[in-house]
């Protein structure tokens, strides 16, 4: 089938993706796939011109003249949009070892899929002209990937090593080398460790002083009433917050059906399951766990969209879309 | 090998096992579990139990236990000699007498029979040697042979004919015991008691220390034996005739009234009868003669039987005799008697005379062709050359005979040069001749005159001779005045033999008497130079061959020549047609010497040089004569002499001590077949599992 004659989700290729080395060219691949298709998507009619103009005033900023546009048609203007739309944008993802989790039919773990998503709206944004920063959380020795675990003897840990979560930090910037510095802070990203996202939103809250877009990357795995905090004082300090909640189907469907010992990614707590028997229960409890959050979200005025990683991810670059247009 | 904690193989084993073991947990994987990040949300599931352990895999497990079986049995006894590392509890050595006098009753059979019993029913912590009692004495079964090899060394065992030392016996057990690895340390002593044995070595230094000594029983103090023993065989010439004289002494003890001896010689019996043993000494000389041709070897045996007799292998001897070489005699006398007894006619064949001129010395000297005997008389030492002649012989090792019928001062010089001092002249007159008082009838020369055959000694009269003193000759012959009329000289190389007479009438009845061709005779061969090696031994014995310097001989050939076996040559040189006896023993010539051991079995064996025929020598073996006296004592004196005394204070009876270690040697290890297939059967065992584990681990993925 033509790629024009695809549907988005058709046009997305897990395989291709997966083919793909290197950050920046996933990142790439996910965005100019989405821009690409966006005529034949709801979405068409957005622009993506972004200068603006305004006459000169006595008194601007010279420095911010267009002197090409005055050298062709004589008339002095001021780069309006660079100066007074210049949004911050922050990426700030969940490191947390639940974040490795990766089900049968994903296309990536989930940190793989926010981390892609990450990169993918970073270039669009610096694209864009718009600066973009980020704040992640650095803790130590980390221990990436599965666990392995051993029938006898003390377990692997997952868990942090013990040392304390270190920030890392990105100003914002539109210099051209800012998407490489974020890219390559992307790849060192290693899912690790226990519950973070409140001690992540601390931190958010106390580096980022001016307002800014603040994206916003976890499955929120971690009890609302921890995290709820955080959220909210990064309203206060009048952010705005675009949630990406990146799930795996194994924990939206729990399709699980064979009776097993399950291991927590962050705890390394066993229990033995029988899906069959468990399946109500967990979906029961899940289904209450999202309607907190999306409560809490609502409550806040912040974007709030589920990413499954057995899905194409544009869904939430559309979601981005929208939230960009309407802060602009 | 005790167990013990410290023993480094131990932890080598241990490491051993435990290898496999933490191969199994690393390739052991986790099953049924999956990793979960919403495990929040069932937190009320249950937590897993420990499984039971159950058998998932039964290949595996098979193969892990064998690895594990195999590896540990391997470290666990790596020293195995026939399952046997108990500790040594006693070490025991079985002196076996193998000496002739054990045949007595078939004692030998009986002890070896004994100590083969014994081997099997002792247990794996006795260790067992045994010493053979024989010439020289050996360990015939040490520490370190097992059983079955120590049993068939018994009983391939055969009995000697050889005379031993108890002493040396003892000795070579003691030394075994010093190395021994026993608590308790053993001596049994399997013999007959013999009193001889026991007597001959016991002013001995103590040496048996901490030894427990276990003696056999008593038997009867004395055995009925019939023996042989000393065979003597001499040639006589007497008249026409050449005979051979032979003597054996025959020893009886016991109830025997008669034995039945038979004499054979080249395969004749000379006699064959019974001799009557009442009332008769203990030991009965036996005398024979015969005529026999005087070119070959003579090779004889006696036997005696008769009843009742406890041995019997004592009851035969052998003897030989070589053909007679035509001797050489120079002949320096005036006296007729002596010419005419020395003339080819009467000596026919057996001595050439050559009679020197006086006034011809000078040239004899020079001429240096010296005879083998050189007979002079007394009144020619007035001469340099005579006496320079006479010295020469003695010192080259040739025989005289000087006949003393003159004394002058350098006669008496001579004399004196010889070691004898004459005295004066003894006239006694033909009225008063002396005669023969004593003779020592043992000498070669006076033996055969034992028999009557040859005449009376007793019968020659001397009536005037040179009263002779000397402290270096032996007097054979003593006159009714007890001077001596006969000396054989000790001081030098060469054989003199001294009359202090001349033989003529004037000064004796001798010349004209029966006995004066065979003393003559004898006296000539007794004078001759002897071949150094002599011929009759004991079995077991070494001979020593003396060859002539620069003597291209090899080697030294021993065969059988006992009565029946070929003897393809008679003292001639032969060409050999393959008819003799296959070689018995080789002997190399080293520096012209060479050391032949003589075989255990008595009889007749003949030497000869190379691959030539001829024999050289024929040996003579017989049993000593000391294995027939079956004299025993009961309890040993010399025992009691040769064990160290214990201090005051102290046990008699040796501590019993720690079990002693193994000595662990890598040649021991390496010997230990057992050990090394248990290794690859562990380690094969090991390579197996990993590659069935390996297809297993692939069948789930």
């Amino acid at each position: 089938m033509p790629p024009a004659a695809q549907t988005l989700s058709e046009r997305f290729d897990p395989k291709m993706l997966a083919a793909l080395e290197g950050l920046d060219f996933k990142a790439r691949y996910v965005m100019e796939g989405f821009l690409s298709g966006l005529h034949d998507s709801p979405f068409h009619g957005f622009s993506v011109e972004f200068s603006d103009y305004r006459n000169y005033q006595p008194g601007d900023d010279l420095r911010h003249l267009d002197w090409r546009l005055f050298a062709r048609t004589d008339r002095l203007c001021i780069k309006r949009y660079m100066q007074e739309t210049n949004v911050r944008f922050y990426v700030v993802c969940d490191t947390s070892a639940s974040m490795q989790y990766r089900g049968t039919t994903a296309w990536g773990s989930k940190l793989e899929c926010a981390r892609i998503l990450a990169a993918a709206l970073t270039w669009f944004l610096l694209k864009q002209n718009d600066a973009a920063g980020m704040v992640t959380l650095s803790g130590g020795p980390r221990v990436e990937g599965q666990v392995p675990s051993l029938t006898t003897g003390p377990r692997r840990s997952t868990l942090d090593s013990g040392h304390p979560a270190i920030p890392e930090f990105i100003r914002p910037s539109q210099r051209p080398n800012q998407f490489g510095l974020i890219l390559r802070q992307l790849e060192l990203l290693r899912a690790a460790g226990g519950p973070c996202l409140a001690e992540l939103l601390q931190h958010t809250v106390r580096l980022v002083h001016r307002r800014s877009v603040i994206l916003f990357f976890s499955d929120l795995l971690e009890p609302s009433d921890d995290v709820a905090l955080g959220f909210k004082q990064l309203r206060f300090h009048g952010h705005e917050v675009i949630i990406f909640q990146v799930l795996d189907r194994d924990e939206l469907e729990f399709p699980f059906t064979e009776p097993k010992v399950f291991e927590d990614l962050e705890t390394g707590v066993r229990r033995v399951v029988s899906p069959a028997a468990a399946r109500e229960t967990y979906l029961e409890r899940f289904n209450a766990f999202m309607a907190a959050y999306q409560d809490l979200f609502h409550s806040l005025e912040m974007s709030h969209c589920v990413v499954r990683t057995d899905e194409n991810p544009w869904r939430a670059l559309a979601v981005f879309l929208s939230e960009r247009k309407r802060l602009k | 090998m005790p167990f013990s904690f410290l023993n480094p193989w131990l932890w080598l084993g241990a490491l051993a096992l435990a290898a496999p073991l933490w191969l199994h947990l690393r390739r052991k994987q986790e099953t049924n579990l999956l990793p979960f990040s919403a495990l929040r949300f069932l937190d009320d599931q249950p937590e897993p139990r420990a499984s039971p352990w159950r058998l998932r895999n039964l290949v595996l497990f098979v193969l892990r236990a064998l690895a594990l079986l195999a590896l540990v049995g391997a470290f666990a006894w790596p020293y195995v000699h026939e399952g046997n590392t108990a500790p040594i509890k006693e070490s025991r050595v079985y002196v076996l007498d193998n000496t002739l006098s054990h045949q007595a009753n078939d004692g030998f059979g009986h002890d070896r029979d004994r100590i083969l019993r014994d081997l099997g029913k002792a247990a794996v912590d006795i260790q067992v040697a045994v010493v053979e009692l024989s010439s020289t004495p050996r360990v015939l079964v040490s520490f370190g042979d097992d059983r079955a090899i120590a049993k068939r060394k018994l009983q391939e065992l055969q009995p000697s004919f050889q005379r031993g030392s108890y002493l040396a016996a003892f000795r070579q057990a003691s030394s075994l015991l010093a190395n021994s690895l026993g608590g308790v340390k053993r001596i049994i002593f399997l013999g007959d008691n013999q009193e001889n044995q026991w007597n001959e070595n016991v002013n001995t230094p103590p040496f048996l220390r901490d030894l427990e000594i276990e003696m056999p029983k008593a038997g009867p103090p004395l055995l009925p034996n019939l023996s042989l023993s000393e065979p003597r065989v001499q040639r006589i010439f007497l008249g026409d005739k050449s005979l051979v004289n032979f003597t054996v002494k025959l020893s009886h003890a016991g109830e025997a009234k008669a034995a039945n001896i038979v004499l054979r010689a080249n395969e004749q019996v000379i006699f064959n009868r019974a001799v009557e043993l009442e009332k008769q000494p203990e030991t009965i000389l036996l005398q024979a003669q015969w005529e026999a041709e005087p070119a070959l070897w003579t090779r004889g045996e006696v036997t005696v039987e008769g009843v009742p007799d406890a041995l019997a292998a004592d009851n035969r001897v052998f003897f030989s005799l070589a053909p007679v070489v035509e001797g050489k005699v120079a002949l320096l006398a005036q006296s007729h008697y002596l010419r005419l007894a020395l003339s080819p006619e009467i000596m026919r064949g057996q001595w050439a005379t050559r009679v020197l001129e006086p006034s011809k010395l000078s040239g004899e000297l020079a001429s240096n062709q010296d005879a083998d005997v050189l007979v002079l008389e007394s009144n020619y030492l007035q001469s340099a050359d005579a006496r320079k002649l006479l010295f020469r012989y003695l010192s080259n090792g040739r025989g005289v005979i000087l006949l003393v019928n003159r004394l002058t001062p350098a006669i008496k010089g001579c004399l004196h040069e010889l070691g004898f001092e004459a005295e004066g002249t003894v006239t006694a007159g033909k009225q008063n001749a002396e005669k023969f008082m004593f003779v020592f009838s043992n000498h070669p020369i006076f033996h055969p005159f034992l028999s009557p055959d040859y005449g009376n000694l007793m019968d020659v009269k001397v009536s005037k001779y040179i009263r002779l003193k000397t402290s270096q000759a032996m007097p054979l012959v003593f006159s009714e005045k007890g001077n001596g009329l006969f000396f054989q000289g000790t001081k030098t190389q060469g054989k003199l033999f001294v009359l202090p007479f001349g033989l003529d009438r004037e000064h004796s009845t001798w010349p004209v008497h029966q006995t004066f061709i065979p003393f003559l005779d004898l006296t000539l061969q007794t004078a001759r130079a002897e071949d150094p090696t002599p011929t009759n031994f004991e079995p077991g014995e070494v001979a020593l061959v003396q060859l002539p310097a620069g003597s291209p001989v090899r080697e030294v050939v021993l065969r059988d020549a006992t009565m029946g076996s070929p003897l393809p040559s008679d003292g001639r040189e032969a060409r050999g047609e393959g008819n003799a006896a296959p070689a018995i023993t080789r002997a190399p010539v080293e520096q012209g010497r060479a050391q032949v051991r003589l075989p255990d079995k008595p009889g007749l064996y003949a030497s000869s040089y190379d691959d030539r025929d001829q024999i050289e020598k024929v040996f003579s073996i017989n049993p000593s004569p000391k294995e027939s006296q079956l004299v025993y004592v009961d309890a040993s004196a010399a025992l009691k002499v040769w064990q160290v005394a214990e201090s005051k204070g102290q046990s008699l009876k040796p501590k019993v001590g720690l079990p002693a270690r193994a000595k662990i040697s890598l040649a021991g290890i390496l010997q230990q077949r057992l050990w090394w297939w248990m290794e690859l059967a562990g380690l094969g065992a090991l390579m197996l599992e990993m590659v069935v584990a390996d297809l297993k681990r692939r069948a789930e993925s």
